[in-house]
């Protein structure tokens, strides 16, 4: 009998541990259940992707400033570098991303939104609409602005107001141009445009000189691809337009002749302009540039394969542009008429402003190497053929490349040869130096190793080049802009109010006198909060008060305060639980 | 021309170092019995040395395709996870930037650029001036070994280090510091190549197979942990590493001398050589 205790005892306590253990399951299960069943909102997570510090230093201290404070304001932020060239892929071809912050290389008019705005781009490649988005109010909003029959300033009055609403990116500031030279050499504005770069070989107190003016770059990759139709690969600001000239160039706000020797608008059709190309115009290889180039050359930017593919593979770059083409016909080898879509003159006059291409050069790149990908988009244009004053000499990859003068170019003779010209050329020609850093490009510049940079140097070596002896800095405006570009699919940033709040989780100005030094303008005017420097807005001047909210900084000095972040999510009925942001989903 | 100029100044003050220490270390009875005989100990390590030039080589030629495949096929940008595991660790690079003096900063380019690749060649004449060969067939072998892996590990992450995230919270103190050193990286490496610290591992490698050989030199032992870890540190105080880039590169470094110390490049090609062999030949023997 003594021995039967223990055996119950033991027994007793498995058959309670069992059911303790059972119901204990029981109550875990029925949570686990419970959670199950019903999926909480997690937290509001952003990637936010921007080019390493290596491409863009601004542009990777904005974002990391940018995750900072949305981590404040209680989203799981990312920040993911990525290079320019693949971050250009995953923005502007795969629209794979949720926030990004990059250098958008400007908007010369309000009719460039077309282009970066408007729904019929949605998946297409380029500056074309990255942000997903399909807004019927937009849509309308940039076709009436373009009809010659709209009112144009109520069309985009209306449109400014809806963006600075709805917000589908925002810019943060307005860099100035900014570079450095050798003493002897006059810079105006430090070149990034092409027309900067001949204005300063044109001036005639630079120069004479044999040899070339040699101009310090920095960057990887910078003289790998030379097709000036792609948009996936870094390349040296402004080379390409050297090398293709366009109709016209647009030269401070005005349209200046350039391949034209004379246009006329019909007097029966508003929309019918007839163009008259210059006399003796060449192609580098000798062939003669005609009408048949500027026709093919709207006609393949529409359709990179011929015709070879049903609905045409468009040209990544210049879309925006080309829509405003209805058709381009020949009249005889130096007349061509180009028919616009509905439009008033000073928006047609846009589609005058792309390079055009040699025919003979680009038909055969319309070959398809696999399905949708003609050979004219992969094709690394190595010994590009353009029409410009400069023509390609060499590139040793990565470290040099060298274009040398036209002398006998059909702009040198005209009577209407353009200013930029004047004394062109007093260099024979100009010699890229790429530096591996902006630092080894200012030692260089210092050394005597080069005349003068081109524009887009970082504004903490400005002090170094003003210490330094025989250089000075050089700087100018420029149309480009720093932007946070929403990605209007993204299941939370579908929201106006959220993209509007995210807009203003950034001091623009802490962000221009500590990351730029100044060296930049914040955005501040509604046309600047969409990236329009006041200069190009056409018509009055609109008053400050529609940009309040996105300046509203909820915090001071660059730090953003949590709790009036906070109570701006609740606002818009968003909810929080410790500290963090929860989806509007689940 | 700056690239010139940086590789000539390289040149002149690592060898007038490789001089002072191989004087010091080797002592010249050593060096004047290596020198006579050079020959036979050339020979003893050519298959390795081939080897290794073999790995280099693979490495520079398909540098383009790589960096292809890294960038537009796999596309794992690790570059967030690394500055997380920073966060979670008290972030040492911060930590270390906080300490940025002037004579410091000169310090730790001169080790990153200098002191490193005075470590990585002085081990070469130290063992081939030994009795045997087999030191230096391991010291080949385990660089070999780093080499590969770590360009498998490049291929397969896309990963920025510290400077290239934040300048605002980072400091790329190497360029800002010496801007013309960057001819020099660029030419060897890109700036996605960060994890694993190659810097890291072949200077731990160095230091471990110092510890290996301590019997032979062993006033070498000290030298070479003090300029290893000071490489280590270099890459985190100069903003060009992550923390987790050096641990990483430490493993690497202790797997890399494991198969430097416990496999010969001869076994390695027998094996590969019978495994091929077995392969080609099995149909056949089924057929029989």
């Amino acid at each position: 009998m003594d021995d039967a205790g223990p055996p119950t005892t033991r027994r007793n306590l498995l058959a309670g541990a069992s059911v303790a253990a059972a119901s204990g399951l029981a109550g875990c299960l029925e949570q686990l259940w419970s959670q199950a069943e019903t999926t909480g909102p997690d937290q509001v997570s952003l990637t936010i992707k921007t080019v390493p510090a290596d491409d863009d230093r601004l542009a990777a201290t904005i974002a990391s400033r940018l995750r900072e404070n949305y981590e404040v304001a209680g989203i799981d932020a990312t920040h993911e570098p990525i290079g320019e060239a693949e971050l250009y892929r995953d923005l502007l071809l795969e629209g794979n991303y949720d926030v990004f912050v990059a250098r958008h290389p400007g908007l010369d008019e309000p009719d460039a939104f077309h282009g970066l705005l408007h729904s019929r781009f949605v998946g297409e490649q380029g500056w074309q609409n990255p942000f997903q988005l399909a807004d019927l109010t937009i849509d309308d909003a940039l076709e009436v602005q373009r009809r010659a029959d709209g009112d144009r300033a109520d069309a985009l009055d209306e449109l400014l107001d809806h963006l600075l609403m709805t917000t589908p990116y925002t810019a943060v500031a307005h860099p100035h141009a900014l570079g450095g030279r050798r003493d002897e050499i006059d810079v105006p504005s430090p070149p990034e445009r092409p027309h900067e770069f001949l204005d300063v070989l044109s001036l005639p107190d630079n120069g004479p000189r044999d040899g070339p003016l040699v101009v310090g770059v920095y960057g990887e990759g910078l003289t790998r691809r030379l097709n000036p139709i792609t948009v996936d690969q870094n390349r040296i600001d402004g080379l390409l337009g050297l090398l293709y000239d366009p109709l016209a160039r647009r030269i401070d706000g005005e349209y200046v002749p350039w391949l034209i020797d004379d246009f006329e608008w019909d007097e029966n059709d508003p929309l019918r302009l007839r163009i008259t190309l210059r006399d003796g115009l060449e192609w580098h290889d000798g062939e003669s540039l005609d009408a048949e180039d500027v026709e093919f050359t709207y006609r393949f930017v529409e359709d990179t394969s011929l015709g070879a593919v049903d609905d045409g593979i468009p040209a990544p770059r210049f879309r925006g542009r080309r829509t405003l083409v209805d058709a381009a016909t020949v009249v005889d080898s130096r007349t061509i008429t180009l028919t616009f879509t509905e439009t008033t003159p000073a928006v047609a006059r846009r589609a005058l402003t792309i390079p055009i291409l040699p025919e003979h050069v680009w038909t055969d790149r319309s070959t398809l190497l696999v399905d949708r990908q003609p050979e004219a988009l992969a094709h690394d244009n190595d010994e590009p053929v353009g029409s410009g004053l400069l023509e390609f000499g060499e590139a040793t990859t990565d470290v040099e490349l060298e274009l040398t003068p036209v002398e006998d170019h059909a702009l040198l003779s005209a009577a209407d040869r353009p200013d930029v010209l004047e004394a062109f050329p007093r260099y024979d020609g100009i010699r890229f130096e790429v530096a591996p850093n902006p630092g080894a490009m200012v030692d260089a510049l210092i050394d005597g190793e080069i005349d003068i940079t081109a524009g887009g140097l970082p504004p903490e070596y400005a002090e170094s080049i003003r210490d330094a002896d025989d250089v000075s800095t050089a700087t100018g405006t420029t149309d480009a802009f720093y932007m946070i570009g929403y990605n209007a699919q993204h299941s939370e940033l579908g929201h106006p109010h959220v993209r509007r709040i995210c807009s203003q989780l950034i001091d623009r100005e802490h962000v221009v006198t500590e990351f730029f030094e100044g060296f930049a303008d914040p955005a501040t005017a509604p046309t600047e909060l969409v990236g329009l420097r006041r200069a190009n807005w056409p018509g009055d001047t609109l008053d400050d008060e529609r940009a309040s909210t996105l300046l509203d900084f909820p915090g001071t000095a660059g730090e953003v305060d949590p709790r009036a972040a906070r109570s701006l999510f609740r606002e818009i009925h968003y909810s929080y639980e410790d500290d963090a942001l929860l989806g509007s989903s689940g | 021309m700056a690239l010139l100029d940086v590789l000539l100044e390289l040149t002149l003050i690592v060898a007038t170092m490789l001089v002072a220490a191989t004087l010091a270390i080797v002592g010249p009875r050593r060096i004047v019995a290596a020198i006579r005989d050079f020959r036979w100990r050339l020979e003893a390590c050519l298959l390795p040395l081939a080897v290794l030039a073999a790995v280099l080589l693979l490495r520079w030629s398909t540098q383009d395709v790589v960096q292809r495949l890294e960038r537009r096929v796999l596309e794992n940008n690790i570059t967030p996870q690394l500055s997380a595991f920073d966060q979670a660790m008290l972030e040492p690079v911060i930590v270390l930037q906080s300490f940025q003096t002037e004579a410091l900063t000169s310090f730790f380019v001169f080790i990153y650029i200098y002191g490193y690749a005075f470590l990585l060649i002085f081990p070469f004449i130290a063992y081939f001036a030994l009795e045997e060969m087999d030191d230096l067939s391991t010291l080949i072998l385990s660089f070999t070994a780093n080499y590969a892996i770590g360009l498998l590990f490049y291929t397969l992450f896309i990963a920025y280090g510290p400077r290239n995230l934040s300048p605002e919270l980072f400091e790329g103190l190497l360029y800002t510091a010496f801007p013309q050193s960057g001819a020099l990286t660029h030419e060897i490496n890109q700036n996605t190549n960060v994890f694993p610290s190659l810097h890291t591992s072949l200077s731990m490698t160095v230091f471990f197979l110092a510890w290996v050989t301590r019997e032979k030199y062993p006033s070498w032992v000290p030298v070479a942990g003090f300029l290893a870890i000071s490489v280590a540190l270099s890459t985190m105080y100069l903003g060009i590493h992550w923390f987790s880039d050096v641990v990483a590169g430490t493993v690497l470094a202790l797997v890399s001398v494991y198969i430097g110390v416990n496999y010969t490049v001869e076994e390695i090609v027998d094996g590969i050589r019978t495994f091929v062999a077995s392969r080609f030949q099995s149909p056949k023997a089924d057929g029989e």
